[in-house]
């Protein structure tokens, strides 16, 4: 993705943020729908199209657990760990989960070895209600989830297509 | 008086832990309270960064009537404000931040070199709590990594202050430096961990609060309790930073910028080079020991003593003696060397460097600044030169002005990091500095405070622009600043030194500190030095001249002397000695008194403070100045007008293209010399546009035959789009690089030919 690309997206936008570093966040989101990760390349076109050091751009992008700096899989599934679904047994949805795709369980993201998923914990998804609940990218929040319903979810998301664009 | 008319009041009074202060209105409190001798401890408070940020809750103090705490770094004094800075919620709260950032820091104080000159040590003593209720494993980071070749990161001990950060993106404006990630993993990095590259990335480690940046060169070299601290000037070009040499065991290791910056001149702040070029004391071509040449004419190592009478003997048994100064040899070391030559029978003292000029009078007439009325300007030119170069301290403070919102306008023939930042720029062709002016006098036209900023080699080669740019300035109200060629050539021009332009004929050659054979002109040097009948060489290091001289006497380095130098601005800055130099080594102006004493005649001084004296006395631009009126700030000279100075010859000599020579900040001897800066140096080489590039039939890194009227030199080309077609530019690298060959003594425009080397 080129930094023109990215000012494209963003100069549309550029009136609802009164100041331009904030404009800096939808930039790097866009910019991760490419390859659903940021490469030291997306970051220095979004330094480009935004007009900030490579190194605020990456100093904002570090800062949030929803901008990857590291390769993630094709789809990425949050797991929310926060009070409500934890009280509703997410340690042992999360478990059951990484435990179905083959990977060790550990407090940051985890890829499968085939690219395919990446799981992590997430605090809180703001669905209490729906405890204990996931989330698949950027999409709507799912649950109560049981364990058996989340492996079949995961299995329909391996066997899908990538989607075209990765909003996370 | 007009005590009727209802005054504006100049001064709010408030009460700081129940003193009565006065200020002015706007005053920072953490400002007001140190006025009144009252400390508010702070980390991330730094007025030279810009605006205070907050960001280490240190400051918090309580103010009556505002709710909760206010941090007293980003609070201004109202009138009637009650401050309390230490009653018990503001102790409580200093003492629970301290205790917080002390709770991810390691307290390795024992191996870190921050330690004992600590602000995080000594405000923890003074302020923060007695022990601490962490008890939970502290974060770990790797050991220090290397963000630069010089500066190392420690992150464990980073208390998150901003300061290095802001240094980066606000001061520098490398942009380079960032936090990545949040929380306790917090931590200081490069984009994608690439290494700090910046002329002045030294600076964040004399910001840094604590130990987390420390510098490379001075690892575990020595502790504060074991040293001495002089405050000096830097010598490495003509700005004149003030800096503070740490001296251990005789020895310099380190220079910082001083704890009390001189803000009239760099501010505390420091380029890489003045910060890490002292290491080249230590180079292997370093002079340790006297030579003289025996019969059979081989150098033959000797005491100081037999070589001084040595070389008065020589002297002695000469026709005529020339007493030759180089351009950045102290204002006692040109003095000392005039008054030697006014005792020798027959004796003539000159300077070598850039030749004086009757042009540039006009502009030396304008009123004078300093450098940091370039802050205040609402327009500043600058014309010709090369600042990020040649005067790297300079650049900050354009910078600064286009933060502030000045206008910058930059006119010359060479490129610049500073051509993005310029309110309007004018590429000029060499040797056409006129056809920028025009639209010079619109930018400084009405703007208050207006400034020009001029180099003294490129408008002495083109007297019509700087009467030109004189006439604009008078008519814009405007001040100057000379951009200086030679480090103190202001100072040994004040002197009345005359520019020596052409090889001396016969007789003795006392070379202090000077070069002729690596310096313009060095050609017709080489043809003549034969015919001159003993060399003595005073030196540093080695080099063209002391392999030719009989004598070589040992002198010593700009921070293993005392002096004085001119800075750019006309400023008498103090150099004081932060090493005693080799055992075998005397300072210039100690040689000189001792070469009259042993040629019989005497000269009346012991130290260069009573020469110093006698220059005050006999020299109209120091009319009034003394060691102790200079002082640790030093004092500005006074301009006298030159009526002497010959006019110069200003058509280019030669054929083909015009040549542009700078010297690269870290393309010069200091730099090749200093083992600190090994991975900074550049060497000699020749800029050219694509399309000259092109036409000659050079491709990048090709090597190139450069040939002048006075002389050939073979460099390697750089190809850069953002080059001027049309011209030659020449970084002339270090002194045997052979570039000096290309250039005539009086320093005149010069064209080249180019061709493919074989």
């Amino acid at each position: 993705m080129t930094a023109a690309d990215i000012k494209a997206h963003i100069d549309p936008i550029r009136h609802e943020y009164a100041d331009g570093r904030s404009l800096v966040l939808p930039a790097l989101k866009y910019a991760q729908t490419e390859q659903g990760w940021l490469p030291p390349e997306a970051l220095a076109a979004v330094a480009e199209a935004t007009g900030y050091s490579q190194a605020y751009v990456e100093s904002v992008a570090s800062f949030y657990d929803r901008l990857y700096l590291e390769p993630v899989g094709k789809r990425v599934v949050s797991v929310c760990i926060t009070l409500s679904c934890m009280l509703r047994g997410s340690d042992e949805l999360i478990e059951g989960m990484c435990e179905h795709l083959g990977v060790e369980h550990s407090h940051g993201a985890v890829t499968t070895p085939d690219g395919a998923i990446t799981i992590q914990e997430a605090q809180c998804l703001g669905a209490c209600d729906k405890a204990p609940c996931i989330q698949v990218d950027a999409e709507n929040t799912i649950g109560p989830l049981g364990q058996s319903e989340a492996n079949a979810l995961l299995d329909e998301l391996r066997a899908a297509d990538r989607p075209r664009e990765l909003w996370r | 008086m007009s005590d009727a008319l209802p005054t504006k009041p100049t001064m709010v009074t408030i009460s700081i832990n129940g003193k009565e202060v006065q200020a002015k209105p706007g005053t920072i409190l953490v400002e007001a309270a140190a006025q009144a001798g009252i400390e508010i401890p702070i980390f991330c408070y730094e007025p030279r960064l810009g605006p205070p940020i907050g960001a280490c809750r240190m400051c918090l103090v309580e103010v009556e009537g505002m709710r909760g705490l206010q941090t007293a770094c980003s609070t201004p004094v109202a009138p009637d404000m009650v401050v309390h800075t230490n009653n018990e919620a503001a102790a409580t709260a200093q003492d629970g931040v301290l205790e917080l950032l002390l709770a991810n820091h390691p307290l390795d104080c024992p191996v870190c070199d921050k330690g004992g000159e600590c602000p995080l040590q000594d405000r923890t003593f003074k302020f923060g709590p007695g022990e601490t209720r962490f008890v939970e494993p502290k974060r770990h980071f790797p050991k220090p990594l290397d963000l630069s070749t010089e500066v190392a990161i420690d992150r464990e001990r980073c208390i998150a202050c901003f300061r290095c950060i802001r240094f980066s993106q606000d001061v520098s404006e490398d942009g380079q430096l960032g936090f990545q990630e949040r929380g306790a993993g917090t931590e200081v990095a490069t984009f994608s961990g690439e290494p700090y590259e910046s002329r002045f990335s030294g600076n964040i480690i004399d910001l840094c609060p604590v130990g987390a940046l420390t510098s490379i060169p001075y690892r575990f070299v020595s502790r504060p309790w074991d040293v001495q601290n002089a405050p000096s000037v830097c010598g490495l070009c003509p700005v004149g930073c003030n800096t503070e040499l740490t001296m251990r065991e005789g020895e310099t290791k380190r220079t910082t910028g001083r704890p009390n910056p001189n803000m009239t001149v760099e501010e505390g702040w420091l380029c890489d080079k003045g910060r890490w070029g002292y290491p080249a004391a230590w180079s292997a071509d370093r002079i340790l020991r006297p030579l003289v040449r025996d019969a059979n004419g081989t150098m033959v190592e000797t005491s100081l003593e037999a070589a001084v009478d040595a070389a008065a003997r020589l002297i002695a048994a000469s026709s005529a003696t020339q007493i030759l100064v180089g351009a950045a040899s102290t204002v006692e070391d040109g003095f000392l060397a005039q008054e030697l030559a006014a005792v020798l029978p027959n004796a003539a003292a000159s300077r070598l460097g850039f030749p004086d000029s009757a042009d540039l009078e006009p502009l030396r007439a304008l009123p004078r600044a300093e450098l940091s009325d370039i802050d205040t300007a609402g327009a500043v030119a600058v014309v010709g030169g090369d600042v990020t170069n040649r005067h790297p301290i300079v650049e900050l403070r354009l910078r600064k002005l286009v933060r502030n919102r000045g206008a910058l306008a930059m006119v010359g023939p060479r490129t610049s990091p500073l051509d993005a930042r310029a309110t309007f720029g004018a590429r000029t062709a060499p040797g056409q500095l006129s056809s920028g002016l025009a639209v010079l006098a619109a930018a400084l036209e009405g703007a208050s405070a207006p400034l020009i900023i001029w180099d003294e080699a490129d408008l002495a080669n083109e007297p019509a622009a700087a009467a030109e740019l004189a006439r604009i300035a008078t008519a814009a109200g405007a001040r100057q600043i000379e951009l200086a060629v030679d480090v103190n050539g202001r100072g040994l021009r004040a002197l009345g030194l005359p520019c020596q332009t052409a090889p001396v004929a016969a007789g003795a050659l006392v070379a202090v500190n000077a070069d002729p054979l690596e310096s313009p002109g060095a050609m017709a040097w080489a043809d003549a030095i034969d015919g001159v009948g003993a060399i003595i060489a005073v030196a540093t290091h080695r080099s063209a001249i002391t392999e030719r001289a009989d004598v070589v006497l040992p002198t010593l380095m700009h921070h293993e002397v005392e002096g004085v130098l001119v800075s750019t601005t006309g400023r008498a800055q103090r150099l004081r000695p932060g090493s005693r130099g080799p055992r075998e080594a005397a300072a210039a102006w100690e040689l000189l008194i001792a070469l009259s004493h042993r040629t019989g005649t005497p000269l009346p001084f012991r130290t260069p403070a009573q020469a110093f004296a006698a220059v005050a006395a006999a020299r109209p631009p120091f009319a009034g100045l003394s060691y102790s009126v200079v002082g640790d700030e030093g004092a500005p000279t006074t301009h006298v007008a030159q009526s002497s100075a010959p006019q110069r010859s200003t058509d280019a000599v030669g054929d083909g293209i015009a040549l542009v020579v700078t010297t690269e900040i870290f393309g010069d001897a200091v730099s090749w010399r200093s083992d600190a800066l090994v991975s900074r140096r550049t060497p000699a080489h020749l800029v050219l546009a694509p399309q000259q590039a092109a036409t000659l039939g050079l491709v990048q890194d090709q090597r190139a035959r450069v040939s002048s009227p006075f002389g050939t030199c073979i460099l390697p080309v750089v190809v850069d789009a953002q080059a001027p077609e049309g011209a030659a530019f020449v970084a002339m690298g270090p002194p045997a690089s052979g570039t000096s060959a290309l250039l005539a003594g009086e320093q005149v425009p010069v064209n080249v030919m180019i061709e493919v080397a074989e």
